[in-house]
């Protein structure tokens, strides 16, 4: 399996966007590039049209312990070896573009994150729950998190 | 066009062993779609994991999945060792290839059985159950668990093989290849399977690609990825074999990949065995550890299997993000359903090879 060459992919997106891709070095046997939650459809794009790699493995959400305006939500792509696309967001008004009309696989990771982290995807008509009840009235439970063990 | 209706299966019916929710839509006898609920055996377990020690979380982990329970267990291990800068012994790493492949034997000699059943092959699934015992009993006789093996522990694994114990292995390998073989021998040259399953819902590369459906689903699209040869965790990345690929994409490749996989899993058992180092298969792990993130991905019978964990360095991890292969294999279902006839609805979801409990977590 041909792999991506990370500083190539870097300078494309430069390319494309106008902002250097800031690589992030914390994770182990991943390479991570911050984006902007705005450049989500392009640089998947870039990373479809030039390097081949669209195998969407997961999207993870996260909330740090420190940080708790933002969100962090990380797009995990794999063509020989992971690349990450790491984004924040604001916890007020979390949003995101769907990729769901050219990347269907998308769909349930989709409507996880919104369900446990209260994302609002934009570009698809809603995201109906994939794992909570049909009643539940809590709002997204990795939300809040400290405050909802204290109790 | 007659009328179309939509007719729910589950979350509990006779088609599935898990509980899943589906509304079918169809006319006549043909499938026009369909569409999905899951989360009827969703645990929270991503959530527990943070309120759980890293030890602790070795058994909760586990029961992400009742069939590949030791595959989650190893992906998870992995990612604690890279985040503690620990290497585990050379044995420990052979033991826990040796317990994943016998875990991929009797998960696809599991799902044969399922799509025999389905397609009215009672005596296949018979079989091929019985010829799965053979990779329980062996994982029951070393780690004491026929399910929940408990053979994972951070720094390596929890118990060693003595010389009886891995004699006993390798003849029950050879007495399970000599069984193996005689079913792939009905399986190839059967002809109401093959009716049954040639040409039904087949999946293109380019589907595979866009549902970023992994495993024996993706290799019997022609689709070659397969972690131990391209992403290998030890001591993959040491062994020789074949990844096994079909080009046809329908519920007959599906078959012919799952079982000729089964082959190679035993041949791979053989390899470990011969070459599975001496020595200790455990080391000292520290309890604490330290602030950090982690990646790792392993092939798990039904494929990729991916673990995201970060530590704040408390003593719980901070998130433990799981993925499993499943979850982008039912994705793809509604689509595969399009333009199929009523009868042939167990062939597809056989054929997908589900594990909701993995999938719901």
């Amino acid at each position: 399996m041909t792999k991506f060459n990370l500083q190539s992919m870097i300078d494309k997106i430069e390319d494309a966007t106008g902002t250097p891709g800031e690589v992030y070095d914390g994770i182990n046997n991943d390479e991570t590039i911050y984006i902007e939650p705005d450049q989500l459809v392009d640089v998947i794009n870039i990373l479809r049209d030039h390097f081949d790699c669209i195998h969407l493995t997961a999207i993870t959400a996260q909330q740090r312990e420190d940080q708790h305006d933002t969100i962090e939500v990380m797009y995990h792509f794999w063509k020989g070896r992971g690349i990450t696309l790491l984004m924040k967001l604001p916890t007020s008004t979390p949003q995101l573009t769907s990729i769901i009309d050219f990347l269907p696989g998308a769909d349930f990771y989709e409507r996880e994150v919104a369900e446990m982290f209260g994302i609002h995807y934009t570009g698809r008509e809603e995201t109906p729950p994939l794992l909570l009840p049909d009643d539940w009235q809590n709002g997204p439970p990795f939300i809040g998190r400290e405050e909802n063990d204290a109790e | 066009m007659q009328n179309r209706i939509s007719i729910p299966i589950g979350p509990q019916h006779p088609l599935l062993k898990e509980p899943l929710s589906m509304m079918i839509d169809i006319s006549g006898e043909k499938v026009l779609g369909g569409s999905m609920r899951l989360g009827y055996v969703h645990r929270g377990i991503e959530r527990l994991a943070e309120q759980r020690n890293y030890i602790q979380n070795v058994l909760l982990i586990e029961r992400v999945c009742g069939i590949c329970s030791h595959v989650h267990t190893t992906t998870y291990c992995y990612a604690v060792e890279a985040l503690l800068g620990i290497e585990i012994p050379p044995r420990a790493q052979y033991i826990r290839a040796l317990m994943c492949e016998l875990e991929r034997i009797h998960s696809h000699l599991l799902w044969l059985g399922i799509l025999a059943k389905h397609v009215g092959l009672e005596t296949i699934f018979m079989h091929a159950w019985h010829d799965r015992e053979s990779s329980l009993d062996i994982m029951e006789a070393i780690s004491g668990g026929r399910v929940s093996h408990a053979a994972n522990q951070i720094g390596g694994v929890s118990f060693n093989l003595d010389k009886a114990q891995a004699e006993m292995i390798r003849s029950t390998i050879s007495n399970l290849r000599t069984q193996v073989e005689g079913l792939l021998n009905v399986i190839e040259t059967e002809p109401a399977l093959h009716a049954r399953t040639q040409g039904v819902a087949p999946v293109s590369a380019e589907m595979i690609r866009q549902y970023c459906v992994v495993g024996p689903i993706a290799r019997a699209s022609g689709v070659d990825i397969d972690l131990r040869r391209d992403d290998p965790l030890p001591p993959y990345d040491q062994l020789e074999f074949k990844v096994i690929t079909h080009a046809d994409g329908d519920a007959w490749a599906r078959t012919l990949v799952r079982a000729q996989e089964t082959r190679e899993s035993l041949n791979l058992c053989d390899t470990i065995m011969r070459d599975m180092p001496d020595g200790e298969v455990l080391v000292r792990a520290p309890r604490k550890v330290p602030p950090g993130e982690a990646i790792i991905r392993s092939e798990a019978p039904r494929g990729e299997v991916f673990y995201y964990l970060r530590s704040d360095g408390s003593e719980n991890p901070a998130r433990v993000k799981i993925r499993t292969p499943t979850l982008s294999a039912l994705s793809m279902i509604p689509a595969q359903l399009a333009a199929i006839q009523v009868a042939d609805i167990p062939v597809v979801l056989a054929g997908i090879d589900l594990c909701v409990a993995c999938a719901d977590r």
